[in-house]
């Protein structure tokens, strides 16, 4: 009995799928022409078919980047509005079959996957002890989150880095007038832009806030050793990342000032040639500079402070806020 | 709502909900600040100097903020310091104090008695950023 049903269920989709294959099969070109020769040409992109001649219409691959074409909105947020009332609706049916099958109340959905997942991972009660860990009460007063500000800048730098490296180019040739296209063309590219150099900014005082108030309160003494130790090793890579960053614009103040910061590393006695070259790639600033400038601001240097975070903030979890006199 | 460990319940509270809910306000705090920095942003971009050219050099060159104070050092240090070349004396400096300042911890070992040392690491940290922020204008306007 159960089988059969199974089986007529399963054909059942197998047809319904067939003939919305066989329909869209037939009525593909004819709508395809119907869109391209409709007022809303332009609006709608259809898969093109290579039996199908290309529609009358200037391509502009940019369009979604730069906004000159205001019409790609209006469907998705038709997509968006109707997809959700239809997928309310086919909750409201699964929903509804469910109950009546089973003569049981229904169970929330978050509930379901939270139990599904603890069933494959057990991981309810380890997680329940790390997230219901006391926290003193004098953990609030203001200055205990300079540290976790300076994290979450860090997040925004994250993200806001990896929107600008969509358009940006690390060639010498390149370089300016990427960030000009940023600027001037790219959708909020200014604001991208404005946002991840004030939070360069924000994320060094910040560092810097947080030292000092570990310092003052005493908070490095044993056992945090260690704790200042990741952090000093911290503040020196957001040094780094600030240093690394100013050069990729390629104007006249990040080519000058990046001369003079490695003039700075240059000056080292004994090691400075060598730390000079190794900056420069050379001796003088070049666009192999810009290069490894962007190599170590992309990869190296997040990936090191992404490794320190972890370990400053296991030890701050494991260890504790220090208790103030 | 989770019930408090009746341990900690007088100096105490749970790290979820109560401390991530106030970790989340800062955040949210922030995420204004930044959206606010991004109307500026679209309002007045950062903008661009002319391009970078090898064969110019600027009147002013200055490195970034950050590192000013310590190109201001270099600047005014003499020539020659107690023999050594000014330069490499005033970064050797600057690199020794990083070096303490690392292994810190390990120099200052013994656990505060009183406030009085608190005060005193107050006073020198003070003392340190009016320096430091004194250099950084002074490279700044020179």
């Amino acid at each position: 009995m159960k089988k059969s049903r199974r089986v007529l269920s399963i054909g059942l989709i197998a047809l319904g799928l067939t003939a919305i294959l066989l329909v869209a099969l037939f009525t593909h070109g004819k709508a395809y022409q119907a869109i391209v020769s409709s007022p809303y040409a332009g609006v709608v992109s259809i898969m093109p078919s290579s039996e199908i001649p290309p529609p009358q219409q200037q391509p502009c691959l940019s369009c979604h980047i730069t906004g000159e074409m205001t019409n790609l909105w209006v469907p998705l947020a038709r997509w968006v509005i109707f997809g959700t009332f239809g997928l309310f609706f086919v909750f409201g049916l699964v929903r509804s079959a469910m109950v009546w099958r089973q003569r049981k109340p229904w169970k929330p959905l978050t509930a379901r996957v939270a139990k599904w997942v603890d069933d494959r991972y057990q991981i309810s009660d380890p997680l329940s002890k790390i997230l219901k860990k006391p926290v003193p009460k004098f953990a609030r007063y203001w200055w205990y989150c300079l540290g976790g500000i300076t994290a979450f800048l860090f997040v925004v730098q994250g993200i806001t880095g990896i929107m600008l490296a969509f358009y940006y180019k690390p060639t010498a040739a390149e370089a300016y007038a990427s960030i000009q296209f940023i600027e001037t063309e790219v959708r909020f590219g200014s604001a991208i832009r404005m946002i991840h150099h004030w939070s360069a900014n924000g994320m060094i005082v910040m560092c810097i806030a947080h030292m000092l108030r570990v310092f003052i309160m005493g908070a490095y003494k044993p056992p945090r050793e260690l704790n200042w130790v990741s952090g000093v090793l911290l503040l020196i890579l957001t040094l780094a990342f600030g240093f690394t960053g100013y050069l990729l614009p390629w104007d006249q103040r990040a080519f000058w000032a990046t001369t003079v910061g490695t003039q700075i590393a240059g000056a080292v006695p004994a090691v400075g040639d060598l730390a000079l070259i190794f900056l420069r790639v050379g001796w003088n600033v070049s666009e192999a500079t810009l290069g490894r400038f962007y190599g170590l601001h992309i990869i190296v240097i997040p990936l090191a402070t992404l490794a320190f975070m972890l370990a400053h903030f296991l030890m701050v979890r494991r260890l504790g806020v220090k208790k103030p006199l | 709502m989770t019930t408090p460990n009746p341990e900690h319940e007088k100096d105490s509270v749970p790290f979820y909900p109560d401390h991530v809910k106030t970790e989340f306000y800062v955040a949210m705090g922030i995420v204004v600040l930044v959206i606010i920095v991004g109307i500026l942003g679209l309002m007045f971009p950062v903008g661009l100097q002319t391009p970078a050219d090898p064969l110019d050099t600027p009147l002013h060159v200055k490195p970034e903020w950050y590192f000013l104070f310590l190109y201001q050092i270099l600047k005014v240090i003499p020539p020659f310091v107690l023999g050594i070349e000014g330069t490499g004396f005033g970064v050797t400096v600057v690199l020794f104090a990083l070096v303490i300042a690392t292994l810190w911890p390990f120099l200052d070992r013994k656990e505060d008695a009183n406030k009085r040392t608190k005060w005193i690491r107050l006073i020198v940290v003070i003392l340190g950023v009016i320096i430091v922020i004194a250099l950084t204008i002074w490279g700044e306007v020179s």
